[in-house]
């Protein structure tokens, strides 16, 4: 009963028009609002304050929220910096590289814009420092990104691995994770403030032994004004481990400045 | 199975890396942001009326591309009757906040971006001055100052030199835009109209009220000709015409406005074109033109520059004869 209201108090919270500032909708960062980024860069000079909650209903123990603050800046040519963290509630569960109150600082390297015949590229590199619960050691996350559009629809993926620094337990030492997505800008040609987003992903399981948690999720992102833009999403991990999250939920806010 | 997973990264990584080094059409999307300023969105936010129409000039000219592009310029009514009322029907929509013209020409921004760059770097001028023109700034011209310096730090900016327009459409395939869609291109030259025109009238104007009533009747012309496109005008606006005063002011930014107004031609004639038959050959001649003619990088062996004094277009504009774009009630 609980986890039915909780559930229901999730998608109201859905229905209310929370700002996510974004930067620019069309330009996918990770978590904004479900697990996708393509190669693309916040344009060099620009700040960014992005923020989201997230909820997690998992089919065996509690239900998470989780606090997704970031700040991108275009400090380079075809290059952006990033401060983030995840805080989530019921800290001392959480396995893996994303420890409660971890600082991850990153940088994501666009190498190419899109052409006829190439796709976009992108690298990003990111270190999770152990100022969260429960944390131990530097991790570090490596990955590749890759934008390819066919009209309007851009199809994205990304393919991760990350190294714990200091894995505890029955954690493992690195795990790899993967995710496709295709996104598309609603709207044309009268509207060209939104954009759909799906995405289906796997991850390898952050305990030996376990199944990996593989799922799908949908989001929009949508332009409120020059300089904000709002998200939500929703999704499922219908395959993994028994802690899996059988429902999640995100809003968000972008602003740029 | 750490050192193989370690591996397959490298191979990849390097897979990755030698495909995109040695692939012709490598290039880097170097996206700037405006320069930021306290004027940012004044415009926007003060003069929305005329920022809604600048909202709905950016849906043309990407528009226009991708259609030219996708249907070879082959298909005068899809250009002409559909492409063209696409266009009217979103600048009839008013929006609110400028299109994403990536989502509006997502082949012709595969096709050219670094001249897609050198637009948005362009027309990010235009939004500055605007939004200057529309700020009770003490100092416009200091400010003026600050975003001509920012945009031509940047590798993307059009020259601030004169060019000789009139032979910059002598080019074996210019004017197959205007001849083949008079139509659509005398709505592309009303944009331009728009673009400049405003700027003398902005000044003019001492406060926001007199400026929201002088750009009225502007906005009544600038849709009388998108009604009744000017098919007449064979030369594009210009600045100084329009706008004397700014451009006697600043020069060096009524140049800029000038060729690149006139650069979106030359790539409409070069989409246009039976004599650049591929795509390739389209991408090569836009950017042989973009950075050889057009950027300001190019100006010691740039053969288009004039000197001072000298006419950069033929002047015969019938336009301007017949008092269309300098005459209109808003001067």
């Amino acid at each position: 009963m609980d986890r039915y209201i909780t559930r229901i108090a999730i998608l109201l919270l859905l229905m209310v028009p929370t700002v996510v500032w974004a930067l620019d909708h069309d330009n996918l960062d990770p978590n904004r609002p479900i697990a996708i980024e393509d190669a693309y860069v916040v344009p060099k000079g620009e700040i960014g304050v992005e923020g989201g909650i997230l909820f997690s209903d998992r089919k065996q123990g509690r239900s998470r929220f989780v606090f997704q603050p970031q700040l991108i800046i275009g400090a380079f040519d075809n290059t952006q910096l990033e401060l983030s963290s995840d805080v989530q509630t019921d800290p001392r569960s959480v396995v893996g590289d994303d420890k409660s109150g971890n600082l991850t600082v990153g940088a994501l390297y666009n190498v190419n814009t899109e052409t006829l015949s190439l796709p976009a590229f992108a690298a990003r590199v990111q270190l999770g420092l152990p100022t969260g619960v429960s944390a131990k050691g530097v991790d570090t996350a490596l990955t590749g990104v890759m934008t390819r559009s066919y009209g309007r629809w851009r199809t994205h993926v990304n393919v991760g691995y990350s190294f714990l620094g200091s894995p505890q337990g029955q954690e493992r030492s690195g795990t790899y994770r993967v995710v496709a997505a295709v996104s598309y800008p609603l709207g044309y040609p009268t509207s060209f403030n939104d954009t759909i987003i799906a995405n289906i992903f796997t991850r390898q399981s952050d305990l030996v032994g376990q199944r990996n948690p593989t799922g799908v999720g949908i989001g929009l992102r949508h332009q409120v004004s020059s300089r904000v833009v709002v998200d939500a999403g929703l999704g499922s991990e219908f395959i993994g481990p028994a802690d899996r999250s059988v429902f999640f939920s995100t809003v968000g806010l972008s602003v740029g400045f | 199975m750490r050192i193989r997973q370690l591996l397959a990264l490298f191979c990849v990584t390097i897979l990755i890396a030698g495909v995109t080094g040695a692939c012709t059409q490598f290039e880097q999307r170097d996206k700037r942001f405006y320069y930021r300023a306290l004027w940012n969105f004044a415009l926007r936010e003060n003069l929305r009326e005329l920022d809604i129409e600048f909202n709905g000039v950016d849906f043309g000219h990407s528009h226009l591309y991708e259609n030219l592009l996708l249907t070879g310029a082959q298909n005068v009514p899809v250009i002409e009757e559909r492409a063209r009322k696409e266009t009217l029907r979103f600048i009839d929509s008013r929006p609110v906040l400028n299109p994403n013209e990536e989502a509006i020409a997502p082949t012709y921004m595969k096709l050219a971006w670094k001249a897609q760059n050198t637009f948005d770097e362009a027309h990010a001028l235009h939004r500055a001055t605007y939004d200057i023109y529309v700020s009770d700034l003490a100092d416009r011209q200091a400010a003026i100052r600050k975003v001509l310096a920012f945009y031509q730090d940047s590798e993307y900016a059009i020259t601030a030199k004169r060019l000789d327009h009139q032979r910059l459409d002598t080019f074996p395939y210019s004017k197959s835009f205007r001849r083949k869609f008079p139509l659509f291109n005398a709505t592309i030259w009303s944009y331009h109209y728009l673009q400049v025109v405003v700027y003398d009238v902005l000044a003019a104007s001492p406060d926001l009220l007199s400026k929201q009533k002088a750009v009225a009747p502007i906005l009544r012309t600038y849709h009388a000709y998108l009604d009744q496109p000017p098919v007449e005008w064979t030369f594009m606006p210009m600045t100084e015409e329009l706008s004397p005063k700014f451009a006697a002011e600043f020069p060096e930014i009524a140049n800029v406005f000038n060729n690149l107004h006139m650069m979106h031609d030359n790539i409409s004639d070069i989409l246009t074109t039976d004599l650049l038959s591929t795509w390739e050959e389209k991408r090569k001649k836009i950017y042989r033109v973009t950075q050889a003619y057009y950027w300001a990088s190019a100006d010691a062996t740039n053969p288009f520059i004039v000197g001072d004094g000298q006419p950069h277009h033929s002047g015969s504009t019938p336009a301007m004869k017949s008092g269309a774009p300098g005459g209109h009630s808003g001067h």
